[in-house]
């Protein structure tokens, strides 16, 4: 479904973001792509949305190679790709269904399909009852589903989360969680970047580490961290039920960073 | 990919009205200079319309009194023969000049339902070696028996069309300086709708809207206000038209520079044309200057 070979990046001012990466993700997986801050995360998405080039290597896409379509198929190729983001990207003055609405609104697809899908979608993200809600009226939690909900009305192959759950607290990042699990039962392949150690231990997928633009770990049912250096609950102040149920489920691996356990306790 | 006109409609309405001062100066500007524009060639085709009414080679006119005897005329005529600055003359009978009348007058019939074949003088027709010796000439026919009136309608033709053609330039180039601001305004307002916008702009992008389909609404934007800045401006040539219809009717030696009907469309169609390609180029630079897509 994604498939890296041999991508190199390097942004103006010679700053490398991803070097030479190879990256195989079948149809169906569900990946979190972990790393410090500027580790290459997010031009890893970007370049698969094709909102950056790649310097050399090759992209492979749903059987495509992204770097070699023309500018005017990107558009299609995004459509394949759902996004869902840290600050939820949601319209201030449209509703909740109006949001999602719209996402097939400017695809050009027919209103009797908009009317049919949008409630659909919604009702699966749990926001059925709140449809005429303005995103100023829900939490962030509900917010995130909106975006959830637009990113996946569509049925892309594909969901891309950056950091999905950068803003919530750990109930409801599991809430959110809990939903994109869902969605990737569907047979949709997730690909999730993210800094939240509780909510990768806790679901013991395939973890692909990225530091300085290299992956230097790629593993099945993997955790956050193998070293303490990145191994960091950032962005959770408080150590709340899940996170601590997250390292009980994971005391049995001794790889957990030692400052990881102290917060634990 | 099909795209609605409903949904285009329903975002350029929405942008102008959220808009809507920056819209009204963009329209001002592009009716006023689009009016100079329509004025300018109003003007050039009235002195044209003169001069195809007229002939420019019509120095001199020596209209005789509608009762004089044919001792008088002949006596003209020789006088005319012998001056040295009349090149040649070419007589109107009261049938002829009749006729000239109803041609130079055809756009207003209330003149010519006056006049009959006995009632207009005839008249002779000169061309000067130097038209500027045409008010020496009129002199020495003034007081000639017989004659009505001495005219030399080139002469003031001549100075009308200096006039204008200075008066051209003057207009045309206030309305280019115009046009240009108004092309600036139109891309000024529409980067202000993209800027205005930028979050559902950066929306469509990532589900995967077409570049045009993004586009499109800013393009008839800028189209639209192009095209209601014509608006104004067909209205301002139609008023000004009318009122020097109105005007030009108390000075008759004139009445020859009415436009007729058609060529007031031809200018106003022109100037239609102009108000959208005015649109379009502000609009056009805007979105490739400051819309991502």
């Amino acid at each position: 479904m994604i498939r890296f070979d041999n991508v190199t990046k390097t942004y103006k001012g010679s700053v490398t973001a991803l070097s030479n990466i190879s990256i195989d993700i079948s149809k169906g997986e569900f990946v979190f792509v972990v790393g410090a801050s500027g580790s290459g995360k997010t031009t890893l998405l970007k370049l698969l949305l094709r909102e950056e080039r790649i310097d050399s290597g090759q992209i492979w896409v749903a059987g495509r190679e992204i770097d070699a379509l023309s500018n005017w198929r990107v558009p299609y190729l995004r459509r394949n790709l759902g996004c869902v983001f840290q600050d939820f990207r949601l319209l201030p003055n449209k509703t909740v269904f109006e949001n999602v609405a719209f996402a097939l609104e400017v695809i050009g697809r027919p209103r009797q399909v908009i009317s049919a899908q949008v409630p659909q979608v919604l009702d699966l993200v749990g926001l059925g009852q709140k449809s005429k809600r303005l995103p100023d009226e829900l939490s962030g939690g509900e917010q995130q589903r909106v975006a959830i909900a637009r990113a996946f009305v569509n049925r892309p192959l594909i969901l891309l989360a950056d950091e999905p759950t950068g803003n919530l607290d750990p109930t409801t990042s599991q809430g959110i969680m809990g939903l994109l699990d869902r969605i990737n039962r569907t047979g949709t392949t997730v690909l999730m970047a993210t800094h939240d150690a509780s909510i990768v231990d806790m679901m013991r997928r395939r973890v692909i580490e990225i530091e300085r633009g290299h992956v230097i770990r790629d593993q099945v049912r993997g955790i956050y961290g193998l070293d303490s250096s990145s191994s960091t609950t950032r962005g959770i102040p408080a150590v709340s039920a899940i996170s601590a149920a997250a390292d009980r489920l994971s005391t049995g691996t001794d790889a957990l960073g030692p400052r990881h356990r102290k917060r634990a306790h | 990919m099909p795209i609605s006109a409903g949904y285009v409609v329903r975002e350029t309405a929405s942008n102008l009205w959220r808009n809507r001062l920056m819209a009204l100066a963009a329209i001002l500007t592009v009716g006023v200079s689009l009016s100079l524009v329509g004025t300018a060639l109003l003007l050039r085709q009235s002195v044209n319309s003169q001069l195809a009414a007229l002939g420019d080679n019509v120095d001199l006119q020596i209209f005789m009194k509608p009762t004089a005897p044919l001792g008088d005329t002949n006596a003209i005529q020789t006088t005319a023969r012998e001056t040295s600055q009349i090149k040649r003359c070419n007589y109107l009978n009261h049938q002829q000049s009749y006729e000239q009348m109803v041609a130079l007058f055809k756009s207003q019939p209330s003149i010519i339902k006056v006049l009959t074949p006995a009632t207009t003088p005839p008249v002779f027709q000169c061309t000067l070696v130097h038209p500027k010796d045409a008010s020496a000439v009129a002199n020495l026919f003034n007081t000639q028996a017989g004659v009505y009136e001495v005219t030399f309608p080139a002469q003031s033709i001549r100075t009308l069309i200096a006039l204008s053609n200075v008066l051209q330039v003057v207009l045309f180039t206030i309305a280019v300086v115009l046009l240009m601001s108004a092309v600036v305004l139109i891309l000024m307002a529409i980067r202000m709708a993209i800027f205005a916008r930028r979050r559902e702009v950066a929306v469509m992008r990532l589900v995967g809207a077409t570049a045009w389909f993004i586009r499109l609404p800013f393009m008839v934007e800028g189209l639209v206000q192009g095209l209601l800045g014509a608006v104004v401006a067909v209205g301002i040539v139609l008023l000004g038209d009318i009122g020097i219809r109105t005007l030009l009717h108390r000075f008759s030696e004139f009445q020859s520079a009415v436009v007729p009907g058609h060529d007031v469309i031809v200018t106003e169609i022109l100037v239609v044309i102009v108000g959208m390609v005015v649109g379009v180029v502000g609009s056009a630079v805007a979105v490739r200057r400051f819309l991502t897509v």
